[in-house]
């Protein structure tokens, strides 16, 4: 009887304690266009990355330190684009969100041919280099950047959209 | 005299202004089609410089920045090549540039190109850009990122800017030769069809 009780215990702070598993899905453009392009009133923070590029991983511990101040906020969600390769989802991507603690939804844009179709549907002077942000709310694309943001400019930027 | 010192500094304020806000606005976004490209005196991995004036009686270059640490840049080291054999006999010729600052990215040092140069039989020069001069000037992001300039008249004018094709991890499974497209294009003294295009590559490298 006593085990039981330690054991429901247990389940209940683990219920209690474990937050939303984040999601991981392989998708194509339009997917991801319906996904951040919604009539929702939420604030999109878009981060498009990839494991292999260097300052895209640095400045992800600046993203996940503002995520985790914004996330309660219904009106906030900020997603994770990888543009690694498909093949790699599995010894790359999937370790690399255990290990550096991603606590957003990861969508791996597989939609390498059409490439120079959907950077620049995204933005017309992208030429691709990543890391690069965007911000959308409302369907609306209200901001974005090729290069790196730090945590203050981040919470700046959605501070003004939010 | 106060006066004429007053409007000489003021015209100088001016002139001065008018020429940083240029300044930036070049380096950050670099040449468009139509765009006379600059010549440059970069050193090669044999040691020597290499300028684009040094080859006379040419159609045209195919530059390309591009690195060792890169995989989008090293999926695409056997097709540079694969252009570079193509496209001399015609009149084309590859040059490849390294924009990375090796104090960023050690991997993309001087030493290292001559490893990678050699170890993928590069036939055409692979420059170093020590200094990070030229690529702003062009307006290169990333790696890989292909300018095609095409002799006219004498000057290296820009008629493409973009990625080299639209499959950078299936080289068999490619359905749009961009720089290919472009260069038979002009070969053939026609407009190039697709002047831009958008790929992903890695940022060129710099040490803040």
């Amino acid at each position: 009887m006593k085990y039981f009780f330690y054991l429901i215990t247990y389940l209940f702070f683990t219920a209690c304690s474990a937050k939303p598993a984040t999601e991981l899905r392989v998708l194509q453009y339009e997917e991801l266009k319906s996904i951040i392009e919604q009539n929702d009133d939420v604030l999109y923070i878009v981060n498009f990355w990839a494991t292999w590029c260097s300052p895209c991983v640095e400045e992800l511990p600046d993203f996940m330190e503002v995520n985790a101040e914004f996330d309660k906020n219904p009106k906030f969600k900020m997603i994770l684009v990888s543009l690694d390769n498909i093949k790699e989802l599995e010894s790359e991507v999937k370790p690399f969100i255990a290990k550096h603690k991603i606590g957003t939804n990861v969508y791996l844009l597989d939609d390498n041919k059409r490439m120079n179709e959907w950077i620049r549907a995204f933005h017309t002077d992208w030429s691709g280099s990543i890391p690069a942000t965007a911000i959308y709310k409302n369907g609306k694309k209200l901001y974005f950047v090729e290069d790196k943001l730090n945590k203050t400019e981040l919470k700046q930027l959605i501070n003004k959209y939010l | 005299m106060k006066k004429i010192n007053l409007f000489l500094s003021l015209l100088v304020l001016a002139l001065s202004t008018q020429f940083n806000v240029y300044a930036q606005s070049t380096e950050k976004t670099g040449y468009k089609p139509g765009d006379v490209a600059i010549d440059f005196k970069l050193k090669n991995i044999d040691g020597k410089t290499v300028s684009l004036s040094d080859y006379s009686q040419v159609k045209g270059f195919i530059v390309v920045f591009t690195c060792n640490s890169c995989p989008y840049a090293i999926a695409y080291e056997d097709r540079i090549v694969a252009l570079d054999k193509k496209y001399t006999p015609k009149g084309f010729h590859v040059i490849a540039i390294n924009p990375n600052d090796p104090a960023a990215q050690p991997k993309d040092s001087y030493e290292a190109m001559q490893v990678r140069a050699k170890e993928k039989a590069f036939t055409f020069p692979y420059l170093f850009d020590d200094g990070q001069k030229i690529y702003p000037q062009y307006g290169a992001t990333k790696t890989p990122h292909v300018f095609v300039l095409n002799k006219e008249k004498g000057k290296n004018v820009v008629r493409y800017i973009g990625a080299i094709d639209n499959n950078y991890a299936d080289a068999n499974d490619v359905t749009e030769k961009f720089v290919e497209n472009a260069v038979d294009a002009l070969l053939a003294q026609k407009a190039v069809k697709q002047p831009i295009t958008a790929a992903i590559g890695c940022s060129i490298k710099t040490k803040k």
